[in-house]
């Protein structure tokens, strides 16, 4: 009777599946049963014709200590002068301001909101409150976001009734998800990829032109890497070109400074690289003394990015290219968690680390590793950093690429690192997808269109939350840049334009900056933007006080990267 | 029995400690810094100190366990690093997942496997025997990987636009979710165990669609469990299968067959009631070990079908350094080890009497 029992569960059991294979086949492509329109969404906003008069507005400021910049960073003061304009001044010229907060780390809340959630990330992910194109549906943890439009964005209404953010932390099977249709559009494609989406009809590749770049790091105190000329000899035995024909994307390029083409100031015309030259490399090795009997060691992470796309090849290809000199190398690959602290604590004495650009500034490539912000590449050195000081302060164009020139050359002689190549990024969609473009930093979803009216698009991972002001990762910044706006944003180019500020304008030495801001726009809970809400958004990632810094990590490493490198009332180490 | 029952229910407060002590020293050992893991590139020494005195990890190991201990002892196993989440509420997420996948898993791998073993163990040396035998080791051989990744290019590009489509990954297609059953219950007030027994069971696709009647997210989420299912099951299956083998033809040899063949039995009658019954302890042993396993966590199955099970949290909170998640979910794994082998031992009893006899 009991093994009776058994066999009729085990029946039913297979019973379901073989219903769910068939039945579930039936009731296929559930997107065009979902209906067209956007599904049921929170109460919206009062039109801005029944908004009651507003309430008197009182103006708020956040003021350094002391008002000067003694505490560390280079912001003085963020001025509410009236409900649309908002003064920010700094302790220095400023030149890249607004390239800076175009960046989705510095989007604009609710002041009101924040002080409802207490700025706690885990309260503001239940319910993101922003001026957006989307507002958020549901967050399927593990699984996926549904965004649906926000009825009172002020710009273009989005192209489709539904946006979908899925993630799959595997390049194949976001792939596979693309071809069965599954999803209109995945990020990351990988290398190996690329031929299959190329070949197939349905698909289409979309390349991102951003800009980022992989370096080989030297610790100058490592000896006998502390020798300048060793260094600039392992500058010549690095053939780059070969590297990026065997192991990048098509469009990748060999890297020549230590920033981009195009990012002016910054990039150096007509500046000619170290030239691939074993011979003259081995020479010039000799000629110190280079122990060619000893083994060096070369570290690496297993961490695939765009600028770093086959990081075992591309280690063993400079193994392999420094071994045809007679340097013996050992590789030692090492998990991320382990490899970026030891790394950035001047353990290591050959290492490759990359970067990805925030903003077309030559603040965000010279003064991120050059100044001396780890001992990654050991001592940092004074004129170089001199230099750099001098260009990221200077509010004139022409006298900053002057400096940078400068610095280029001082780059070839000291090399701190020897950069290998900038990698491009490629997106791809289905064919069938209208109106993609792909701009360095962000993509146009609001403005894709689908047959179904629904965009679904695959990521390398889920967010690790929807308060980006404390968020780091691309991921994060994806899905906020569908709910939030910035003062500016990079829309689908590299040149900052005016979002929730109609306008920013500095003065003569860019050292303050005045932002008219957009009128009318509302929070999608109906509040109204005014100038203290950007004083207030501000204030959480400035003030080390400011009782609504709470954030996620409570890091808010943007700000102390853009403005810092600390923040108000910042306790002593 | 219940004796029996009792007494190894006790013995799991000693393993627990155990998993406790181990893993949060092991975590706390392991080089490694979830700052820079979180911030990358951005880390800077500042930002990590700062990060560390937030969450308590500038405190010594000990000061470290002993709190961690107390606030289990009220039942709260922390937040994670990452999100600060509680780790509760990621375990009602995850778990559900990895015991849907486990559960079809173990039905598709139980059902198929002892069914093969048998018919090879019936047909000992014939070729039907030699096919089935080598379908196993293949089977077994088969990294699950490449396996998975296979049936998602069969059953998602080769038969796309067929009825035997299925989706290559994921839990839910788009446009179809899952509603918490506290809002279509309009239940308001739960907290504790009931929240946790609710969101559970709402974060369960198969559940949530049978218990609020939403059949097309039942099928839904029943249609993403073939191909995983399928995939991590036909390792099991294949341990099953020749588990079942070995162990009906070593009953198969024994004097009580021979017995009741000679007694006038029906053949199909010896093998079903007397041969297979008895050959069942070794493979209720390896069934449970095998759903042990599967229920803490298929990490490879759901990195590849982008299914949120207990498996890929727990990768991604260990390269993450969230020592939280990585704890909390170590309890959880433990302890779902020690009720799988409990229920196993008891159905020991059930299957030998010799055993409730002792």
């Amino acid at each position: 009777m009991k093994n009776k029992l058994f066999v009729l569960l085990s029946l039913l059991m297979l019973a379901s599946l073989a219903l769910a294979a068939c039945g579930g086949a039936a009731t296929e492509a559930p997107a065009p049963e979902e209906p067209a329109a956007p599904a049921p969404v929170e109460p919206a906003a009062p039109a801005p014709t029944e908004v009651p008069p507003m309430p008197e507005f009182v103006a708020e400021k956040l003021e350094a200590p002391g008002g000067n910049c003694d505490y560390g960073g280079t912001i003085k003061s963020i001025e509410a002068v009236d409900r649309y304009t908002v003064k920010f001044t700094f302790c220095a010229p400023e030149p890249a301001f607004v390239a800076k907060v175009a960046v989705e780390a510095f989007d604009i809340y609710d002041a009101d909101y924040l002080k409802e959630t207490g700025g706690d990330a885990v309260a503001m992910n239940e319910n993101p409150v922003g001026t957006g194109p989307y507002i958020v549906q549901e967050w399927v943890r593990g699984d996926h976001i549904t965004f649906v439009p926000n009825p009172d964005y002020y710009g273009k209404a989005p192209a489709n009734s539904t946006f979908i953010l899925k993630w799959n932390k595997e390049g194949a099977a976001r792939l596979l998800d693309l071809q069965a249709g599954n999803v209109s559009g995945i990020a990351e494609v990988t290398v190996d990829d690329i031929p299959t989406i190329e070949a197939d009809p349905n698909l289409k590749l979309e390349p991102r032109k951003v800009n980022n770049f992989v370096y080989l790091g030297i610790n100058n105190t490592k000896p006998p890497f502390d020798n300048e000329k060793v260094r600039q000899a392992f500058a010549m035995l690095i053939n780059k070109q070969a590297i990026v024909d065997d192991f990048y994307a098509p469009g990748s390029v060999p890297a020549t400074q230590f920033v981009p083409a195009g990012v002016k100031p910054g990039f150096t015309d007509g500046y000619v690289d170290t030239t691939y030259d074993m011979a003259k490399g081995v020479e010039m090795l000799k000629a110190e003394g280079f122990d060619f009997e000893k083994e060096y060691t070369l570290s690496y992470a297993e961490r695939t990015r765009p600028y770093f796309p086959q990081p075992t090849k591309i280690a063993q290809a400079v193994q392999a290219q420094l071994a045809e000199a007679g340097i013996k190398i050992k590789l030692e690959m090492e998990e991320w968690a382990t490899y970026l602290p030891a790394t950035r604590a001047g353990e290591k004495e050959l290492f490759f680390l990359g970067w990805s650009e925030d903003y077309p500034d030559a603040t965000n490539w010279y003064d991120v590793f050059l100044t001396g912000s780890s001992a990654a590449f050991g001592n940092p050195f004074p004129d170089i950093v001199d230099l750099i000081k001098k260009g990221a302060t200077s509010g004139d164009p022409v006298a900053r690429q002057g400096y940078y020139d400068e610095v280029n050359k001082l780059y070839a002689q000291h090399v701190p690192a020897i950069v290998i190549a900038h990698g491009t990024v490629n997106l791809a969609f289905q064919a069938g997808v209208e109106g993609v473009v792909i701009g360095p930093y962000d993509e146009n979803f609001a403005l894709m269109k689908t047959a179904d009216g629904t965009v679904v698009f695959s990521q390398d991972g889920e967010p690790v939350s929807l308060f980006c002001g404390d968020e780091t990762d691309g991921n994060s910044f994806r899905a906020c840049g569908l709910i939030f706006s910035s003062l500016y944003n990079f829309s689908t180019t590299s040149i900052p334009e005016p979002d929730l500020a109609e306008e920013c304008v500095g003065n003569a030495d860019a050292s303050e900056w005045t932002c008219t801001l957009r009128q009318g726009v509302v929070f999608s809970n109906g509040a109204t933007f005014d100038a203290n809400d950007v004083v207030a958004s501000f204030s959480a990632g400035l003030d080390y006080n400011y009782p609504l810094r709470k954030g996620n990590t409570g890091s808010y490493q943007y700000f102390k990267d853009f403005f810092g490198p600390k923040v108000m009332n910042q306790p002593a180490e | 029995m219940i004796q029996f029952l009792i007494r190894r229910l006790f013995l799991i407060l000693p393993v627990l400690v155990g998993i406790l002590l181990v893993t949060f020293t092991i975590t706390r050992l392991v080089p490694g810094d979830p700052c820079y893991v979180m911030l990358g590139e951005r880390a800077t020494e500042s930002t990590c100190n700062d990060f560390k005195a937030r969450f308590g990890l500038d405190k010594s190991i000990p000061e470290q366990f002993g709190r961690y201990v107390l606030n289990l002892l009220k039942g709260d196993f922390g937040n994670s690093l990452k999100d600060r989440r509680p780790i509760t509420t990621v375990i009602a997420e995850r778990l559900p997942m990895t015991f849907e996948l486990t559960f079809f898993a173990m039905i598709f791998s139980s059902t198929f496997g002892i069914l093969l073993g048998v018919i090879s163990a019936l047909n000992r040396n014939s070729i039907i025997d030699t096919l089935t035998m080598l379908g196993a080791n293949m089977g077994v051989s088969m990294p699950v990987f490449w396996l998975g990744l296979l049936l998602a290019y069969v059953f998602a590009l080769v038969l796309k636009d067929t009825p035997f489509q299925l989706p290559p990954s994921g839990r839910l297609s788009s446009g179809i979710s899952m509603a918490p059953l506290t809002k279509v219950w309009g239940i308001q007030d739960a907290t504790g165990v009931k929240a946790f027994g609710l969101s559970f069971l709402s974060n369960s696709a198969i559940l949530n669609g049978l218990l609020t009647s939403n059949y097309k997210l039942f099928f839904d989420a029943l249609k993403h469990l073939i191909l995983p299912a399928v995939a991590v099951g036909t390792i099991s299956l294949s341990v099953i299968a020749r588990m079942t083998r070995s162990a009906l033809l070593d009953v198969l040899g024994q004097d009580f067959i021979r017995t009741a063949r000679a007694k006038g039995l029906r053949y199909s009658v010896v093998i079903r009631r007397h041969a297979l019954r008895n050959a069942l302890i070794p493979i209720v042993t390896i069934i449970g070990l095998q759903t042990g396993g599967l229920l803490s966590g298929a990490v490879l199955t759901e990195t590849i079908f982008s299914l949120p099970g207990v498996g890929s949290k727990m990768v991604e909170a260990i390269l993450g350094r969230d020592y939280p998640v990585v704890q909390g979910f170590s309890v959880v794994i433990a302890l779902i080890f020690v009720f799988t082998n409990l229920i196993v031992d008891a159905s020991y009893a059930y299957l030998d009497p010799r055993v409730r006899v002792k």
